[in-house]
């Protein structure tokens, strides 16, 4: 039996449809993700699985319990915010005791849930403190804090690093895989950060435009998107997507990328992708940035290409080399070589062909998983 | 001190000529203060003086707190002040809170409409003038034509005189006031109440709290810092009770719960050119009024740590 379970989940403002159909199994223990760009309708459909937004169709269902119509107090669950929600008048301890209080629970049982949560999260010395008093870092904790005293069945987490900084938000990322592992609670977690996603996450979901563009672990997303969207959207740098025609599916597919007022390239596909292909279909191909190679032998499998640099960012051990194919930008990662500056001098590129993914370009749709 | 003196006025001088274009556009506002403001409290020094109008300020000789002594022996001064602080104090316990029970209640509502009506019919009669008000109230009230007492007569009960009547005199004021200012002053806690975030209920509502519960452990914590402002400024009003409502409705048979003093500067200076006598009296209730806002913004930092300054 799934933890969570939302079948053809639909969100409408009047006649704007916002969620179109969600469907996800979340199961027990499992760590799930939701992670898009903004207004994707992830925080959307998070808040229906909490009761703080109504459903417009489907079904909700937590612990094989449909929740449709059950308030957000009786489905079991605990939400941790954005911005903390925390009490300003209450000091941390009587924060994390709130959901207790509220319930009326015995005041031993509070005292000795409160410390446990607290021990837990690193929050004892400051148990008698006012959230004003203190950092991002221990207000989110203190947020948790009140989530996990409750014991629920299952956690939710609306963007609840947004407000840190980068330091701090990694901090606590580790800290939130921490706690789940401890507590093995069911949870189901909103970011727009494609790193938190693929950190945490046991599956992510991708949304975008109030659809699901696909389910599946970190790495299959990273290996195998579905679409040109998945593929754009996880990965830092981005996924390079080149715009071409395909010219040949016989044999060794190639595609002719589209010139923007430069001189065109042949790009060899990968043998894969050939029976699926038509001719003169608009492709997207795609390649990680961390997959192209400078001053690496041309052979079989790695095709070279003609490239012009832009701009040169070096990251320390990395780099990132801003080009141009055919008019068309291409970001490279590569390791720091000990002169970076020869790096401007590069003219050529080469391209693994089995890492290329090649999408429909109408659809977005993978016309094949690399090899 | 010297070099702490000299040091202010070098800063000050860099201040101006950097921002010079900001206290200019603070100079009609200085200007306005030191004109209406401070300089009329030049006539203040009428309280220490046997003042005549003809003599002029300068030319009259200085009596020290003889003014305020023949005050304090006045008992009708007296009166009018115990009256200001009880009809104030009256007004502090029943008016003061309604306010705040409007604002959540309208917070409460769930329909749209159904609060801007309500909100509408309650902020209207801010809006009409006291003399009107007074007019309504009167009529209301009157022994032979008042709704009200056509009501307890078709009641069989026995027609009440009630603004001729010192007992009642509070009564109608304070209930009147209420009706006419409780919608508007209700502006000040809706605003405080949606600056609360909306995640602290929804976080709530996840939390089990009910919407009794979120109210007395949410909406009201969260707006104290806003009521005791409120209060501190009421406090400071204690001993200030408008005076052209009192006048409109009150008439000699209720002077004894009715006279206040600001009634009682009117009628000494203005209709008895008793000028030294209530600027004395007038003197008296701002240095109380200062007092107790003193006092209550000391209080109320060290209770609650929201304080006026």
């Amino acid at each position: 039996m799934s933890a969570v379970e939302l079948n053809d989940v639909v969100k409408r403002y009047g006649a704007l449809e916002v969620v179109h159909s969600v469907n996800l199994n979340v199961e027990q223990g499992e760590f799930v993700v939701l992670v898009g760009p903004s207004g994707c309708g992830k925080s959307t459909t998070l808040r229906m699985v909490a009761g703080l937004e109504e459903i417009s169709g489907g079904t909700v269902s937590i612990g094989g319990r449909l929740v449709n119509r059950v308030a957000p107090k009786d489905r079991d669950v605990a939400m941790v915010f954005q911005n903390y929600a925390l009490y300003p008048h209450l000091n941390v301890a009587e924060n994390i005791a709130f959901g207790l209080r509220v319930r009326r629970e015995k005041k031993d049982f509070i005292d000795a849930a409160v410390k446990e949560a607290a021990a837990i999260l690193d929050l004892t010395p400051y148990l008698a403190r006012k959230p004003a008093d203190l950092s991002g870092g221990q207000r989110q904790r203190v947020a948790m804090g009140r989530a996990i005293v409750r014991k629920p069945q299952v956690f939710l987490f609306d963007e609840p690093l947004s407000n840190l900084d980068a330091k701090l938000r990694t901090q606590m990322r580790a800290e939130i895989k921490r706690l789940h592992k401890r507590m093995g609670v069911t949870s189901i977690y909103v970011t727009h950060d494609q790193i938190e996603a693929m950190t945490l996450a046991d599956r992510i979901v991708v949304m975008n435009g109030g659809r699901v563009e696909q389910v599946g672990t970190p790495m299959e997303l990273f290996l195998k998107p579905a679409n040109a969207f998945v593929a754009s959207f996880l990965g830092s740098p981005p996924m390079n997507l080149l715009r071409a025609t395909v010219v040949s599916m016989d044999g060794e597919p190639k595609a002719r990328i589209d010139a923007a007022g430069a001189e065109t390239a042949i790009l060899r596909l990968p043998k894969t992708s050939g029976t699926s292909l038509r001719a003169d279909q608009r492709i997207l191909v795609g390649l990680r940035p961390e997959h192209v190679a400078v001053g690496m032998d041309a052979s079989a499998d790695v095709q070279e290409i003609a490239a012009t640099v832009d701009l040169l960012e070096p990251l320390g051990s990395e780099a990132l080399l801003h080009t141009r194919i055919s008019g068309q930008p291409i970001v490279a990662k590569i390791e720091t070589p000990a002169d970076v500056e020869t790096l401007l001098q590069i003219g050529r590129l080469q391209i693994p062909v089995g890492r290329l993914h090649v999408f429909d370009a109408e659809s977005g749709r993978a016309v094949n998983g690399h090899a | 001190m010297a070099t702490i003196i000299v040091g202010y006025f070098k800063r000050l001088g860099e201040d101006l000529r950097r921002d010079w274009q900001l206290y200019l556009l603070m100079l009609p506002m200085l200007l306005w203060f030191l004109l209406f403001l401070y300089k009329p409290m030049e006539g203040l020094q009428i309280a220490f003086k046997d003042f005549s109008p003809f003599r002029g300020i300068a030319g009259s000789p200085w009596v020290g707190l003889e003014n305020f002594r023949t005050l304090l022996d006045d008992q009708i001064f007296i009166r009018a002040f115990l009256n200001t602080i009880t009809i104030s104090g009256l007004g502090l316990v029943f008016a003061f809170p309604l306010p705040i029970v409007l604002a959540i209640m309208f917070n409460e509502l769930q329909s749209e409409l159904g609060r801007r009506f309500s909100q509408t019919i309650v902020y209207l009669p801010h809006f009409i003038s006291v003399v009107i008000v007074a007019g309504i109230v009167i009529n209301l009230l009157s022994p032979t034509t008042g709704v009200v007492n056509l009501i307890l007569s078709s009641l069989a009960l026995d027609r009440v005189y009630f603004l001729t009547q010192p007992e009642w005199f509070r009564t109608v004021f304070i209930g009147s006031n209420i009706w006419k200012e409780a919608g508007f002053e209700s502006i000040v806690y809706l605003a405080a109440i949606a600056g609360i975030s909306p995640t602290l209920y929804e976080s709530a509502r996840v939390d089990g709290a009910s919407r009794w519960q979120m109210m007395w452990r949410i909406t009201l914590p969260c707006i104290l810092p806003t009521i005791i402002i409120m209060l501190i400024i009421r406090i400071g009003n204690l001993v200030e009770v408008g005076f052209e409502y009192i006048i409109l409705l009150y008439q000699p048979a209720t002077y004894r719960t009715a006279d206040v003093v600001s009634t009682y500067v009117y009628r000494t200076g203005l209709q008895g050119t008793q000028y030294d006598l209530a600027t004395a009296a007038g003197l008296f209730n701002a240095v109380i009024a200062f007092a107790l806002v003193f006092a209550a913004n000391r209080i109320s930092r060290k209770v609650s740590t929201t304080s006026l300054w």
